[in-house]
């Protein structure tokens, strides 16, 4: 065999051993995980600046105030503020393209996970929303959109991968 | 030769059928994540239409209408050598002076504005130093006992009402808007007062950045337009498990104790401000030690 054809074997081999992901998964993904955790970050400098700690907000359903400083914006003491920093942070660590290309089947599954934590954390914040705070913050629902918008794209994502990591036996 | 060409064509007809297996498990993943993405959304439309459809309660007697006890009245008016002794006090944040803006003032005299909710326990710690300095230039009639909202933070903080209050002074005008209650009407407070035009624009220029980080907070104060404080000068942690009388006596018979500190310090703040508005009449309250504690801050 020539050294021509080894390398082709080769890369044919490498290529088969990858999954194949969508094109438009890798920066679709990212893009979502940075405006996820651009969104993140401006609530958490609110919800630390907020001139709340005498005062009380005011106003109709829409509301950011009475949202970012109610009892439901800290989750066992930690602002969900951060918690969607750290979210969005993971996630566009396992949205790297590099590691979507990669074929092991536990790092698809735990980047799965991860955007499936964060679809439930992001439905219990709009009970909360809904049922607890009784008003609503549309930075908030942005970074909620957004949230939903990563989950779909990694849940397509890989389901669309062909060969998928999932085929493995 | 036949048995190779028979094994090349098997080969090639289990490869085909492994396809179709591959190309089938794609299509039920792709199908399987549709329906799991679209789930989240459609749990979401759920719990909408379930809030939607709750109606709200009905509300029965909305308004604060206990009448204030003899010790509160006293502790609104306390002796000026008590507001003296106590000076800056401690634990008071003092509205801030803004400069260059149009005089607010109702019936030829400098007005103040207060707005605020009956629920809202920052304003139920505001009241206090607030009704006490402005007693000092006039009086109320048609105070009455509130207190915070018993689900919000500082639950219960015994207050008074501005709601339905007069305020009759030589100097000051004075309007207090409560624009809620604290009972629960559904998903809000039941609504009280309402904002008059005039008030509107107030609150709407002067509640808002730059003047204040946060538009339409509560308390908000507006004194003549020459000084402002959004947030409550005295914090109601100080309150908290306090009866009326009980903050009352603290005022009047412990001026050492940190609820007297703060309330009077914080009329005192409040007393100094004002004069500034009344260009330091009446000179009895004016000329003050009380008064002068915070001179500095509102450059008299």
């Amino acid at each position: 065999m020539t050294e021509v054809a080894r390398a082709g074997s080769s890369r044919r081999t490498a290529e088969a051993a990858r999954p194949g992901v969508p094109r438009w998964a890798v920066p679709a993904s990212l893009a979502l995980a940075l405006v996820g955790l651009g969104l993140s970050a401006y609530l958490t400098v609110e919800h630390f600046t907020a001139p709340g700690s005498l005062a009380c907000p005011v106003g109709g359903a829409v509301d950011c105030a009475q949202v970012t400083t109610s009892a439901q914006s800290k989750f066992f003491g930690i602002p969900v503020a951060v918690l969607g920093i750290v979210f969005f942070a993971a996630m566009l660590a396992l949205c790297l393209p590099m590691l979507w290309q990669r074929r092991d089947r536990r790092l698809w599954q735990a980047r799965l996970a991860v955007a499936g934590l964060g679809v439930l954390f992001v439905i219990y914040l709009i009970f909360a929303e809904l049922f607890l705070i009784e008003a609503f913050c549309l930075w908030c629902t942005a970074v909620h959109l957004v949230a939903f918008g990563l989950f779909a794209v990694v849940v397509l994502a890989s389901a669309m991968a062909d060969p998928s990591p999932f085929d493995q036996r | 030769m036949a048995q190779t060409a028979r094994s090349v064509a098997r080969q090639r007809a289990e490869r085909a059928r492994q396809a179709r297996e591959r190309a089938a498990r794609r299509a039920r993943r792709i199908r399987t994540a549709w329906w799991v993405i679209a789930a989240g959304p459609a749990f979401v439309a759920l719990l909408v239409l379930i809030r939607v459809a709750i109606p709200d309660e009905p509300v029965g007697d909305v308004a604060s209408d206990r009448q204030l006890s003899s010790a509160v009245i006293a502790a609104l008016r306390p002796e000026p050598s008590l507001l003296d002794s106590v000076g800056r006090g401690q634990g008071v944040t003092p509205p801030t002076a803004i400069a260059d803006q149009p005089p607010l003032t109702a019936d030829g005299k400098p007005l103040v504005l207060y707005v605020g909710a009956e629920y809202c326990p920052f304003c139920a710690s505001q009241r206090w130093p607030l009704a006490i300095a402005l007693s000092r230039f006039g009086s109320f009639t048609g105070l009455t006992a509130s207190h915070s909202a018993s689900d919000d933070v500082y639950p219960n903080t015994a207050t008074i009402s501005f709601h339905g209050s007069t305020y009759v002074s030589e100097y000051l005008a004075f309007q207090g808007v409560e624009l809620a209650t604290n009972k629960r009407q559904g998903r809000r407070y039941a609504p009280l007062d309402e904002l008059t035009p005039e008030q509107e624009a107030v609150v709407n220029t002067y509640n808002a950045p730059p003047y204040t980080p946060y538009a339409g907070s509560i308390p908000f104060l507006d004194l003549g337009n020459r000084f402002l404080q959004t947030g409550a000068s005295v914090s109601p942690e100080l309150l908290v498990g306090l009866s009326h009388d009980e903050i009352a006596a603290e005022i009047v018979n412990n001026p050492s104790g940190p609820v007297a500190q703060a309330i009077l310090g914080s009329a005192n703040a409040f007393t100094a401000a004002l004069c500034v508005l009344t260009d330091g009449q009446p000179g009895e309250v004016c000329d003050s030690p009380a008064a002068q504690a915070y001179q500095a801050e509102v450059g008299r």
